[in-house]
C-alpha cells in the first residue's frame, strides 16, 4: 500500500521535511500572511469551508491517473467542458435546484466518456509524455468547444431561450447564469455555526467518492492500474491490458471531472461560458501538489491539506499583498506565481527523481552484470 | 473481440436506461417556472371580478409580495404542483382571511401569470392563467467581452491579430 | 505498351504524392490546401489580394525570429522550446530600459537588444542548467518555468523603478502600463528601412533582410563543428557522446541561443507592431511560435531554417486570411477558433508521432 516503512532514527526528521517541502513552504507563507492580512478567522474560515465544497471533487478526480501512472491529468478541462455543455442545456430547458443539478451531471457523463475516450487514445500514442500531450489536448478540446458553443448553438442545436443567445442570434453569452440553481446543494442541510457555513450535502458527496476512491484502489481494475502505473511492460506481461486500462483511467478522471464541475458552478452560480474551464485544470493541479503529492503519487489527505493551503493562500494574499505594497495587484499576481511555481517545482523535482531512479537501476544493472561475469 | 457476457450487458443497459429515466424526470420535476400574481380588475363572460384591497402572498412561508389595486407580484417555482397562501384583507381596516390556493402549473411554460381575483373567485383555468412572454431586452449585451478567470486576471488568449 | 506506361505514371504519381504526403505530412499538406483556398477565394468574395499579401507578409516579418528561436533547441534535442516566454521576458527588459535610459529612435533598437543580451544569456544559462537536470521532460517543465517568469515578471513591472513618462502608469507615476507605444522610439525601425511600395503592395524590406541575416547566421552556425555537434547530440546522444562531445554544455548553449533569439524575436515584432505589451501578454506566444515551426515541416527533434520560413508564412497567412475571407464569404469570425483548432492540433499530431521516440 501507500504506507512507507518508518525509517528510525535521525534522518527520519530531515526526510519528513524533504518530502514535505512543498505543504511546508505554504503552511509558512499562510503563517505569514494571515495575521498581516487582517481576516477575522470566522470569515477565513467559511471562506475556506466554501471553497474546500466547491473544489474538493474536483481535485479527486485528479487521482485516478497519477494512480496509472500518466501523471497529472491537465486534460480534466475536458471533464470540466462537458458540464458547461450540459449545464447550458438545463439552463435552456429551465431545470432548476437540485434536479437541475442531478440533470446536468447525467447530460455530462456521455460528453465525459467521449471526450474521455479520445483523450486516452491519444494519450496511448504519446507514451511518455503525457503530461504535455494532455495540456495540450486541452487546449485543442478548447478550440473544439468554441466550435461548439460560438458556432453551433443556435443554428444547430437548438438553443430556446434568446437571453442565452449573444444578440447577434447564434453562440451563447459570455456568462450563463444558473441563478436559481445557485447553491442549492450547498444550501440543502447546510449548518451554521457562528459566521461559518457548513455545506453538508456537497461535503457528504464528496466523502462518498472519497469512499469509492479507496474502494476502487482495492478492485481488480484499481489493482490493474496501479500495476499498470507502476510498469507498464511487467502489467503487460502480468495479462493487464495496458491500453484500455490508461483509457479507463483517463475516462474515470474526465467524468468525475464534469460531476465536480457542476457542483463547483452550481456553487459559483454562473458560468463564464469562454473561461470557466480554462484554467480549472492549473488551480486543481498546484492545490493537489500544494498538498504534498507528486507527479506519481497522490492521495486523499493531499487533496484535503492541498485545498485548504493553496485556498488560504489564494485568499490572503491580495490582502497581503496591498497592506505591504501598497497595490493590491502585486497580491493577485503573486498567487498566480506561486500557482505556476509549485507545479514548476512539483514538475522538476519528479524529474530529478526519476532521473537518479534510473541512474540507481543502471547501476544496479551493472552490478549484476558485472557479478554474472565474475562467475 | 472479446465477448461481454449477457449479465454484464444486460447491467449495463439497465444502467444506462435508469440514468436516461433520472434524467427525464429531473426535467419534469424540477422545470423552473416564474409565476407572476396580477391583482387586476378582469372581467370575464361580461362579469367583472374586483380586486381585494390588499393581498399578502406566501410562498413556501414566505411573504413574496403584498399586493394592492393593479400589482403585480412575482415568485419562482419548480415543479407543477405549486401551492401559495393568501392573507386577503378586503377593505382597508377589515379582517384578514387566509386561504391557501394550490394549482397545476403547465410544464411548457417559463412565465406563467395568475389573476388573483380570477383564481379567488373560481373561474376556470384559461380565465386565471396566462403566459408571461418577456420583451426582449438587448440592455445587457455590452458586458461581453473582457473575460477574467479564477485570478480575476484577463486570460488574452494570444497576439492580438491587429 | 501506351497503356502500361500511362498505368506507370499514375501509379507513379500515387506512390509520389503518398511520399509527398508521408514525408510532408498529411496536416501540413491540409493546412497548405487551406492557405492555397482561402489565397483563391480572396477575390472571389472581395477582399483585396494585395492588401491581404502585404498584410502576411508584415506579420511572417514580425513573427519569423520568435519561430528561429525554436531551432536550436530542437537541433540539441531539448524539444520544443515552450518555454519561449523567458527569452521573450529578456527582450522585454531590454525594450523597456532602453527607453528608460532615454534612448530614441533606432539607437532604442539597437540598445534595447545590448541591454536585453546579458538578462538573455543569464536567463538562458539557468534555464539550461535546469534543463539539463531534468532530460526527458523538457518539455513541460519549459511550458511552466516560462509561466512561472512570466506571472513573477508581472509582479516586477509594478515594482521595478521605472520613471519614464511613457511607461508607467499617468496616476500613481510608478509601475508600467499593460500597452506602451513605441511611437519615437523603435515602432518600425526595421520595417521602414528600404520599404518597397509598389500600388497597395508594401515590403517591410529591413525586417525580412534582418530575419535574412540572424537566419543565415543560424544557418551557418549549424554547418560549423559546435553546430554540427548540437545536431549530433539531439540526433543521436550515445554516439554524441562517445565521439567526446560534451552533451551538457551543448544543450545548454543551444538554450541560450534560443532564450537570445526570443529576446530578439520580440523585440523584433514589437518593432512592427508598433507596442510594448507588459505583463500576461507573454503567457501564450510560446504555442503560436511552435505551431508555426512544426507546420512548416518540423518535427519535435528535426528542425531547419526552410521549416521556419515555410512555417511561419503558412501560420501567419491562415491567421490573416481567415478572418477576412470568412467574414466576407459566411459572415461568421471563425477565425479566432481556426487558429486555436489549427494550432494545437499541429503541436498534438507532432507529439503523437510514433516514429519521434520519446521525448
Amino acid at each position: 500500500m501507500s504506507m512507507k516503512p518508518k525509517k528510525t532514527g535521525g534522518s527520519s526528521f530531515v526526510e519528513l521535511i524533504q518530502n514535505n517541502s512543498v505543504p511546508i513552504m505554504f503552511i509558512l507563507i499562510c503563517a505569514v500572511c494571515i495575521p498581516v492580512s487582517g481576516f477575522s478567522p470566522g470569515y477565513l474560515v467559511n471562506e475556506i469551508m466554501t471553497r474546500l465544497g466547491r473544489n474538493a471533487f474536483l481535485i479527486l478526480c485528479l487521482i485516478f491517473p497519477i494512480m496509472a501512472g500518466m501523471g497529472l491529468n491537465f486534460a480534466m478541462t475536458l471533464g470540466a467542458m462537458a458540464a458547461e455543455i450540459a449545464l447550458i442545456f438545463t439552463a435552456d430547458w429551465q431545470v432548476w435546484g437540485i434536479p437541475g443539478i442531478v440533470l446536468a451531471m447525467i447530460l455530462s457523463i456521455p460528453i465525459s466518456v467521449l471526450l474521455g475516450v479520445f483523450c486516452g487514445q491519444i494519450l496511448n500514442r504519446a507514451k511518455g509524455k503525457e503530461m504535455i500531450t494532455s495540456y495540450m489536448i486541452a487546449f485543442f478540446v478548447d478550440g473544439l468547444y468554441q466550435l461548439l458553443v460560438l458556432f453551433m448553438m443556435g443554428p444547430v442545436i437548438p438553443i430556446l431561450h434568446s437571453t442565452l443567445k449573444l444578440p447577434r442570434g447564434y453562440g451563447i453569452r459570455n456568462t450563463v447564469s444558473l441563478l436559481h440553481m445557485r447553491q442549492s446543494l450547498d444550501n440543502l442541510g447546510a449548518i451554521h455555526i457562528g459566521a461559518v457555513k457548513i455545506p453538508v450535502l456537497t461535503l457528504v458527496v464528496i466523502a462518498l467518492f472519497c469512499l469509492f476512491i479507496v474502494w476502487f484502489r482495492k478492485t481488480k481494475l484499481g489493482q490493474d492500474m496501479r500495476a499498470v502505473g507502476q510498469n507498464m511492460d511487467v502489467a503487460r506481461d502480468a495479462g493487464i491490458k495496458v491500453e484500455r486500462t490508461r483509457i479507463v483511467a483517463i475516462v474515470m478522471s474526465t467524468v468525475f471531472a464534469g460531476l465536480g464541475m457542476v457542483i463547483y458552478l452550481q456553487n459559483m452560480g454562473n458560468i463564464s461560458t469562454y473561461s470557466s474551464h480554462k484554467q480549472i485544470g492549473m488551480f486543481c493541479i498546484a492545490a493537489l501538489l500544494v498538498g504534498g503529492a507528486s507527479v506519481d503519487k497522490a492521495s486523499i489527505r493531499n487533496v484535503f491539506l492541498g485545498v485548504i493551503l493553496f485556498h488560504t493562500m489564494f485568499i490572503v494574499a491580495p490582502a497581503t499583498g496591498a497592506k505591504v505594497t501598497g497595490d493590491s495587484m502585486i497580491g493577485e499576481y503573486f498567487r498566480v506565481f506561486a500557482s505556476y511555481g509549485v507545479i514548476t517545482i512539483a514538475l522538476v523535482m519528479y524529474e530529478m527523481k526519476k532521473r537518479m531512479a534510473k541512474g540507481k537501476i543502471g547501476q544496479q544493472l551493472q552490478l549484476a552484470q558485472r557479478e554474472e561475469e565474475s562467475q | 473481440m472479446k465477448k461481454i457476457p449477457m449479465r454484464t450487458l444486460l447491467f449495463r443497459v439497465g444502467a444506462v436506461l435508469l440514468l436516461a429515466v433520472i434524467a427525464y424526470s429531473m426535467t419534469i420535476i424540477g422545470r423552473g417556472h416564474t409565476v407572476y400574481m396580477d391583482s387586476k380588475r378582469l372581467e370575464y363572460n361580461g362579469q367583472t371580478y374586483e380586486t381585494p384591497y390588499k393581498v399578502e402572498v406566501y410562498v413556501n412561508d414566505e411573504q413574496v409580495a403584498k399586493l394592492y389595486d393593479k400589482e403585480r407580484g412575482m415568485s419562482i417555482w419548480i415543479g407543477q404542483k405549486f401551492s401559495m397562501t393568501l392573507e386577503i384583507t378586503q377593505e382597508k381596516g377589515g379582517a384578514e382571511e387566509t386561504q391557501e390556493v394550490s394549482l397545476t402549473l403547465p410544464r411548457k411554460m417559463d412565465g406563467i401569470i395568475l389573476n388573483l381575483p380570477a383564481l379567488l373567485a373560481g373561474l376556470p383555468e384559461e380565465a386565471y392563467l396566462s403566459e408571461f412572454v418577456a420583451a426582449p431586452s438587448e440592455e445587457e449585451a455590452p458586458s461581453d467581452e473582457g473575460i477574467t478567470d479564477e485570478f480575476g486576471l484577463s486570460t488574452t488568449e494570444e497576439l492580438p491579430a491587429e | 505498351m501506351g497503356k502500361t506506361a500511362n498505368e506507370a505514371i499514375t501509379l507513379g504519381n500515387k506512390t509520389k504524392f503518398r511520399e509527398l504526403a508521408d514525408n510532408f505530412g498529411l496536416p501540413r499538406l491540409i493546412i497548405a490546401g487551406f492557405l492555397l483556398f482561402l489565397f483563391i477565394m480572396a477575390p472571389l468574395v472581395g477582399a483585396d489580394f494585395t492588401t491581404q499579401l502585404t498584410n502576411t507578409i508584415n506579420r511572417f516579418s514580425w513573427n519569423a525570429v520568435l519561430v528561429l528561436a525554436m531551432v536550436p533547441m530542437v537541433h540539441s534535442g531539448c524539444g520544443l522550446n515552450f518555454g519561449l516566454p523567458l527569452g521573450i521576458i529578456s527582450g522585454l527588459l531590454g525594450g523597456t530600459m532602453s527607453i528608460q535610459f532615454g534612448f530614441t529612435g533606432g539607437m532604442s533598437f539597437v540598445m534595447a537588444i545590448v541591454i536585453a543580451t546579458p538578462f538573455a544569456l543569464l536567463s538562458g544559462g539557468g534555464y539550461g542548467w535546469l534543463l539539463n537536470r531534468i532530460k526527458g521532460g523538457e518539455m513541460m517543465i519549459a511550458t511552466y518555468v516560462g509561466f512561472s517568469s512570466v506571472s513573477f515578471m508581472c509582479m516586477m513591472w509594478l515594482l521595478l523603478p521605472y520613471t519614464s513618462p511613457t511607461m508607467v502608469w499617468g496616476l500613481s507615476g510608478k509601475g508600467l502600463r499593460t500597452t506602451i507605444s513605441l511611437e519615437g522610439f523603435y515602432d518600425k525601425v526595421l520595417a521602414n528601412f528600404l520599404q518597397i511600395n509598389i500600388g497597395h503592395l508594401s515590403i517591410p524590406t529591413g525586417s525580412l533582410l534582418f530575419f535574412a541575416v540572424l537566419a543565415f547566421l543560424m544557418w551557418a552556425f549549424l554547418h560549423t563543428k559546435a553546430g554540427t555537434a548540437m545536431t549530433a547530440v539531439g540526433s543521436n546522444p550515445f554516439f554524441a557522446k562517445a565521439s567526446g562531445i560534451n552533451i551538457d554544455r551543448t544543450r545548454m548553449l543551444s538554450v541560450i541561443m534560443s532564450t537570445w533569439l526570443a529576446a530578439v524575436g520580440i523585440l523584433v515584432y514589437q518593432q512592427g507592431f508598433g507596442f510594448i505589451q507588459l505583463y500576461m501578454a507573454p503567457f501564450n506566444m510560446a504555442i503560436p511560435a511552435v505551431s508555426a515551426i512544426l507546420i512548416g515541416g518540423a518535427s519535435v527533434n528535426k528542425a531547419s531554417i526552410a521549416n521556419v520560413i515555410i512555417g511561419t508564412f503558412l501560420f501567419q497567412g491562415i491567421i490573416t486570411m481567415t478572418p477576412t475571407v470568412m467574414n466576407a464569404a459566411i459572415h461568421m469570425d471563425m477565425s479566432e477558433v481556426i487558429r486555436i483548432i489549427v494550432s494545437n492540433g499541429m503541436i498534438l499530431y507532432a507529439l503523437t508521432r510514433k516514429t519521434e521516440g520519446a521525448k
